[in-house]
């Protein structure tokens, strides 16, 4: 009998569990179907956004979450690329007499619902400059004073005139005082005031974008819903009637692509706001409800040279290198055609400042033509071959020995790169080059080191040969030919890495800051990268395409500019499809 | 030697040890090349902005100071702030924590009853068609790559299937909603759960199931067993508790080692699933030269790894009181 009675308790308990396990397994099922809900925006993000805090925040991730809340003053149009206003009514009056420039703010609203005001604005600037942030105060340095004229009215008197002013000035974005007043007072009376500014933490920042943050999960997404007080909404800018459309955000972690192009395949995401690699595109297209698109970048990727010594001291050994290295065959193979060429240090795609009329180095040569007239520019330049690389017939050969103008022969030489795992595309150019130059006879070696080493070694130490660097994200105005080539810049941890030094360069950097006439400045810039072209300091290699892919079920309309669909137009354009 | 004795005698040298680890891991980082700032590649930064940065991080103090400061904030528990998070590292390690416990120690418990279990099986029946086959699988499942087999396993249950979520730990979607109750958003975290435990579960269990396994071998030729069977007991009772017992000790060292190792996560995992974790903040920490947190992360690591090094040995002299200190 109770044998009996154990054994059909012991049934119902399977029962129960059977059930039980039942139940969990639907509930995951039913969570795991896909809801079509237009209204909410599904973006990923491939890290975390490390802070909130918009004066601390160094990485992409938070910056891209913090362009929804945070404004400028001024944006750049997506299709010309000119600054618009976008905090402000209209672009900013100069006065020549006082130095200054006069910025009418157009009504807007704080997301709590109280007034942008001109205060905001001084409150900024002045926490800037008291602060030394960095990044930002290097451009409000020589803003002398600023005074709000009326509620919506500012001027700023400038020491000087200075030409980035206008383009990269007035692009930082405005805090609200009532935000930031309070902490900015007592991390002064801290003894690292910029430390503690930047060690305050911001839960829900307080901005005037098209949304406001909602909720946080540490490790896990951002919510966000529709800011009701956005100036923009209905509005037309830039020919675009303005939303947001869409009345949440919500941003998840993908740490990583892979399992990214299976959430968009899938449907758990709208759009992945990180580099697709090519080899994914094919795949990406054949789901029908995907879109992939391919956007050009302001991005530069160079190798550059120690000029401070031999035996890259020499501009011939330079132009030879660079008439040595198959751009074309970069791009097509190691980029696999996801890239442009670069012929000057200015991105082609930057058509206002960059110089079309530059020499482009071995463009269209085949290998042995590239030999033959980096070998012809050698030669003239007093370098000898114990065995050249061109024989009495005019055939290419392989070299030995190379010998300096002075008699000496050419010591090994180093190519740093960043690793394979952190960039494979430099890495593998690192690779290609080095054998490139060895067809000339050139003791080339390609070193990858971890990145954070390798720019040490360049920024700090100044001990290299030559290295191969880029940067992902160049702003649209060239004055960062100034910083990378300015002789003032060569010292430690300046951004003149080469040490190039050419005193009519810097003659020319120097002007291009103070001019304030727009056609003056292009011929300046565009004169500047004739003399770095033609020194060859820094060889541009190549400038990769954005690849980024979107799930066009539940929203359309994206936006498409320099840098990609990933932009402030797209957040406030999206529309929900009908459902 | 008493247990009380050797408690003591353990934690002095822990205790010294854990010195020797604090500063070997400070000039560890600070003697690798690179800081945080050189890591800032934006050319909007000028020198005079990345020196004003420098001095006020502290990074161009003596390193002696650093050294001092950097003590000092260990013991009063902050460990310092992140120059990237801006906040207490002991903070963001508390945020991390809990998470990388839950997924890794869960499969660490899990993969090591499977391994016990299958483990006493394939020895019980060494040299047959089973016990082939089970060391073979675990040779296999052990020695597969971690995030190849994740993301198959992602590819398959997560995206053909759909029966689990593809990473993360949450459904934003259940957890912005206010009228979700508790039980809905366990469910949610353990339907996250699944996959990255079942990944790491049929990875590491090959490995318990082969200590296991050898214990087993080894004590089943002792005496103790072969009188066992003499007195008649039952196959199945000899190995439940007589051998399996016995043969466990090599397998709780390694369970208590890979549960102290546990908290470090394993950046793969959690980078592939996206898991909130300390893995993946250390590795970032690390490449980022992030001294604070990194520093700090490893220095909890050690603790816990020094601490359940005391644990186990006294467990042993529970376990085995053969084994005298």
């Amino acid at each position: 009998m109770i044998i009996k009675m154990q054994i059909s308790s012991l049934k119902v308990r399977k029962k129960g569990i059977v059930i039980l396990l039942t139940l969990i397994f639907s509930s995951f099922l039913f969570s795991c179907t896909e809801k079509k809900d237009g209204t909410i925006l599904k973006i990923g993000i491939a890290e975390e956004p490390r802070t909130l805090n918009i004066w601390l925040a160094s990485d992409a991730n938070s910056r891209k979450v913090l362009s929804l809340m945070y404004q400028n003053l001024y944006v750049r149009d997506p299709v010309s690329l000119q600054l618009i206003p976008w905090l402000a009514e209209s672009m900013p009056l100069f006065e020549p007499e006082t130095v200054s420039y006069i910025v009418k703010l157009r009504p807007a609203k704080w997301s709590d619902g109280s007034d942008l005001t001109s205060d905001d604005v001084l409150f900024t600037i002045n926490l800037i400059k008291k602060f030394k942030i960095p990044r930002l105060y290097s451009k409000w340095k020589f803003v002398k004073k600023v005074e709000a004229l009326d509620s919506q009215t500012i001027r700023f008197y400038l020491q000087k005139p200075v030409a980035i002013f206008v383009t990269k000035s007035l692009s930082v974005p405005i805090v609200s005082r009532s935000e930031w007043a309070d902490v900015a007072k007592k991390s002064l009376t801290h003894e690292k005031p910029l430390t503690a500014l930047l060690n305050h933490k911001i839960k829900f920042p307080l901005g005037c974008g098209p949304f406001v943050l909602k909720q946080r999960r540490e490790g896990a997404y951002l919510y966000f819903e529709k800011n009701r007080f956005f100036f923009g909404e209905n509005k037309k800018i830039a020919g675009h009637i303005l939303g947001p459309f869409v009345e949440k955000i919500i941003f998840k972690i993908y740490s990583s692509a892979d399992v990214a192009i299976l959430a968009l395949k899938k449907g758990s995401l709208d759009y992945h706001w990180s580099d697709i690699p090519p080899g994914h595109i094919n795949g990406l297209k054949e789901s029908k409800h995907i879109q992939v698109f391919v956007s050009k970048k302001s991005a530069l990727y160079f190798m550059g040279f120690n000029v401070r010594h031999s035996p890259f001291s020499d501009a011939a050994l330079r132009k030879a290198v660079s008439i040595l290295i198959d751009k074309e065959f970069i791009i097509s193979r190691i980029l696999q055609g996801y890239a442009s060429d670069m012929t000057s240090i200015v991105p082609k795609g930057n058509k206002f400042w960059h110089n079309p009329q530059l020499p482009a180095y071995g463009h269209g040569l085949t290998k042995q033509q590239r030999i033959k007239k980096a070998y012809a520019i050698l030669t003239e330049n007093g370098y000898t071959w114990k065995s050249p690389p061109i024989n009495e017939q005019g055939e290419t050969t392989m070299p030995s020995l190379i010998r300096l103008p002075n008699g000496e022969p050419m010591q090994d030489f180093t190519i740093l790169t960043p690793p394979a795992d952190y960039d494979p595309h430099r890495a593998a150019s690192g690779t290609i080059i080095q054998e490139w130059l060895k067809d000339l006879g050139l003791p080339a070696h390609s070193r990858p080191m971890s990145f954070g080493a390798l720019l040490s070694q360049v920024k700090q130490r100044r001990e290299f040969d030559t290295f191969i660097l880029g940067y992902g994200k160049l702003s649209l105005d060239p004055d960062y030919l100034r910083s990378f080539f300015h002789s003032k810049n060569n010292k430690k941890r300046g951004w003149n890495m080469s040490g190039y030094h050419n005193p009519d360069f810097d003659v020319a950097a120097d002007a291009s800051v103070a001019a304030v006439n727009i056609g003056e400045r292009q011929k300046l810039i565009r004169r500047m990268q004739e003399m770095v072209m033609t020194d060859v300091p820094y060889i541009p290699l190549y400038n990769p395409m954005r690849i980024e892919a979107i799930n066009m079920n539940n929203v359309s309309g994206w936006i498409k500019m320099v840098g990609g669909i990933g932009n402030l137009w797209s957040i406030c354009m999206v529309k929900p499809k009908q459902i | 030697m008493n247990l009380r004795r050797l408690i003591i005698r353990r934690s002095t040298e822990i205790f010294f040890i854990f010195f020797v680890i604090l500063t070997i891991l400070f000039l560890l980082f600070r003697l690798a090349p690179g800081d945080p700032v050189s890591r800032m590649v934006d050319p909007s930064m000028t020198t005079e902005e990345a020196e004003h940065l420098i001095n006020q991080l502290g990074l161009d103090r003596p390193l002696w100071s650093q050294y001092l400061f950097y003590v000092k904030n260990f013991f009063t528990g902050t460990l310092g702030n992140s120059f990237h998070y801006g906040e207490p590292v002991a903070q963001i390690i508390g945020q991390r924590l809990p998470n990388t416990i839950l997924l890794f120690t869960t499969s660490i418990i899990i993969s090591c009853i499977i391994g016990i279990y299958f483990g006493k099986i394939a020895a019980w029946n060494k040299g047959k068609k089973l016990d082939v086959w089970m060391t073979i699988g675990a040779l296999v499942l052990h020695t597969l790559f971690l995030p190849w087999a994740a993301l198959i396993i992602i590819w398959i249950f997560g995206y053909k299937l759909g029966w689990f979520p593809l990473n993360g730990m949450l459904t934003p979607e259940i957890w912005i909603n206010p009228e979700t109750g508790i039980f809905a958003r366990f469910l949610d975290v353990l339907h996250h759960m699944f996959l990255p435990l079942f990944t790491l579960c049929i990875i590491h269990f090959g490995s318990y199931l082969l200590i296991m396994r050898s214990g087993m071998l080894e004590t089943l030729q002792e005496d103790y067993i072969l009188t066992a069977k003499a007195k008649g007991l039952s196959a199945i009772e000899i190995r439940n508790r007589h051998a399996a017992p016995n043969a466990s000790l090599p397998v709780v060292t390694s369970v208590g080692l890979s549960l102290a190792f546990s908290v470090n996560g394993g950046a793969l995992t959690e980078i592939v699933f996206s898991w909130p974790g300390l893995g993946r903040e250390l590795i970032f920490a690390v490449s980022n030269n992030d001294y604070p947190l990194a520093l700090g992360s490893f220095l909890f690591i050690s603790i816990v790894v020094l601490v359940a090094n005391l644990i186990i040995d006294i467990l042993y002299a529970y376990l085995d009181p053969r084994i005298k200190y």
